[in-house]
């Protein structure tokens, strides 16, 4: 398998590159991003192209003529770059690099990154959709990970080959860029005055087994992935030590601007989270890739505190 | 690493015959304190179950059910009980201690409102909300989850059931449960109720997952089944 890995220089492209090296029926592996991998990679070829240059990235992904492609290459709003950016680059990415897969004709199978966002938390919506629960986004990062999965599914029905979408919980972790984390790990945290839906977490390494499972097993068509059980706003400000900042009202727009200049811009996307909760059904990923051992979404938010330990190196170390 | 007493509460990986458990008790200041740290399970359905074990004494004093067939009541895994309700209200609640008492599990209930603070605090104890896909997915994850029937004001019949909901339950036993209250007159005296739990629906024939017509069938077979159970027990 000759596997393209869209956004391999995030936490998430990179962690599925090294899961992709470590198996025997990936023959080769080669990913583009507008930045760097962020781990040591060492069979994974890496290419530095920011997915806004259509033509260099048509012109590489027809050179290497993958037969599978992992697009992790769906950027969320002030993760790593600003709403706008991150919109043209997830469109641009997924046209440009899906649609040169597919036109080389050797493409057998596809995994793109998605999100629960793309259920929506509006009225009359159940609280817990399962992947029958026909998308209806609310906020622009959920619209933005649903035309990711109807150009890829569309790209997959006329190429006539699976298509799984990954419709991740959001993905935290004390070493992941994310606005939901910063959020969360301000000193005081801004939380709904009156209500405490719960929401639902994934950690790193399960969202990037999740993803490499879906692409080597030729998964079709949408799959939840969640963390077990749920928390909410209130509980994971306790559980980080933080003090909760009750707001309602008029109130919320106060509090993004001062989170903002606290270094934490929040998306709608985020505030909805925190407002009105965001879980989802995960059972059927359990079961079609065999995952075990999920990390609870409790332990992914106690993560989220617990900085990794330095170890410093010593001097003979260092040499050898 | 910092442990947690997490309830994972969701998956087949997880334990799931005994979601719904009554725990262990702990010291009410354990709880504060916990509560204060952040330090409490809650499940993907807003639910709260250290909460709900708190509360359930204090319900306790106030509702007292009997229950005919209390063996036909599930010990573990995933069911629906049907049931039927006068108001609305008051017979989930019924059920729920009914249930605790007897089995021991903690009883979700479809039908949470969608308003600020109540919808909330109802889904905090036990309540989900109103749709075909929480119902799938509360069985999914392992719980036991009473359906109430339609209304009928004076409890005389089953009222209609949630036919567009059912399809969530299909491949679930479904249990029809009768709940009255024990006064005379049809009147809940100092907080007294009966429950006679029924056997389980059995489908007529193989039931196709997600088919409208294998659902509208299993609800039809149920209210008979509460209906069965009106009818046997001489209240018109």
């Amino acid at each position: 398998m000759r596997v393209l890995v869209t956004g391999m220089g995030g936490e998430l492209g990179t962690r599925v590159a090294q899961l992709l090296e470590a198996r025997d029926d990936v023959t080769e592996i080669v990913g583009v991003d507008f930045v760097p991998p962020r781990r040591r990679l060492h069979r994974a070829e890496f290419t530095r192209i920011d997915p806004r240059n259509r033509e260099k990235l048509v012109a590489f992904v027809t050179d290497f003529a993958p037969t599978a492609v992992a697009h992790v290459g769906v950027y969320e709003p002030h993760s790593r770059m600003s709403p706008r950016a991150a919109r043209e680059s997830t469109e641009a990415c997924t046209i440009a690099a899906l649609g040169a897969a597919a036109r080389t004709g050797r493409l057998d199978r596809m995994a793109v990154r998605s999100g629960l966002e793309v259920y929506g938390r509006g009225r009359g919506r159940p609280s817990v959709p399962d992947e029958h629960t026909p998308p209806s986004p609310t906020t622009p990062y959920g619209r933005e990970c649903l035309d990711v999965e109807v150009v890829a599914v569309g790209i997959g029905r006329r190429a006539d080959i699976p298509v799984a979408a990954l419709r991740h919980a959001p993905i935290v972790g004390s070493h992941v860029p994310s606005p939901l984390g910063r959020l969360l790990r301000l000193p005081v945290v801004p939380v709904p005055a009156f209500a405490d839906p719960p929401f639902a977490l994934l950690s790193l390494e399960d969202a990037s087994r999740s993803f490499v499972e879906a692409l080597c097993r030729g998964v079709d068509g949408p799959l939840n992935v969640v963390g077990s059980g749920a928390a909410t706003s209130w509980q994971a400000t306790r559980l980080g030590g933080r003090i909760p900042f009750p707001v309602f009202g008029p109130g919320w727009t106060a509090a993004i601007h001062a989170a903002e200049l606290a270094g934490a811009p929040v998306p709608p996307h985020v505030v909805e989270l925190i407002r009105k909760g965001r879980v989802a059904d995960g059972s059927k990923a359990l079961d079609v890739l065999e995952l075990t051992g999920v990390r609870p979404t409790q332990q992914v938010c106690v993560d989220l505190y617990e900085w990794a330990v330095i170890v410093p190196l010593r001097r003979d170390e260092a040499a050898a | 690493m910092t442990r947690l007493p997490v309830f994972t509460g969701q998956g087949p990986a997880e334990e799931p015959d005994d979601v719904d458990a009554v725990g262990a008790g702990t010291s009410l200041a354990a709880v504060v304190r916990n509560r204060i740290d952040g330090l409490y399970p809650i499940d993907p359905f807003g639910g709260d179950p250290q909460m709900q074990d708190v509360l359930a004494p204090l319900v306790r004093l106030g509702v007292h059910v009997r229950v005919t067939n209390p063996e036909l009541l599930p010990r573990s895994g995933p069911a629906v009980l049907i049931s039927n309700r006068g108001l609305g209200v008051v017979e989930p609640l019924v059920l729920a201690v009914a249930v605790r008492q007897i089995v021991g599990r903690r009883l979700r209930v479809l039908g949470a409102p969608e308003l600020p603070i109540l919808g909330d605090a109802v889904r905090r104890l036990g309540g989900i909300g109103y749709y075909a896909e929480d119902l799938g997915a509360v069985l999914r994850a392992g719980h036991l989850v009473a359906v109430p029937l339609g209304n009928t004001w004076l409890r005389t019949g089953a009222g209609e059931p949630p036919v567009g909901l059912i399809v969530g339950a299909l491949g679930f036993p479904v249990i029809p449960v009768l709940v009255r209250p024990a006064g005379p007159f049809g009147v809940p005296w100092w907080g007294r109720w009966n429950a006679t739990v029924g056997p389980p629906v059995e489908p007529d024939r193989a039931v196709a997952l997600d088919d409208p017509l294998s659902a509208a069938e299993l609800a039809e077979r149920a209210r008979a089944g509460v209906q069965a159970l009106i009818d046997g027990s001489g209240a018109r």
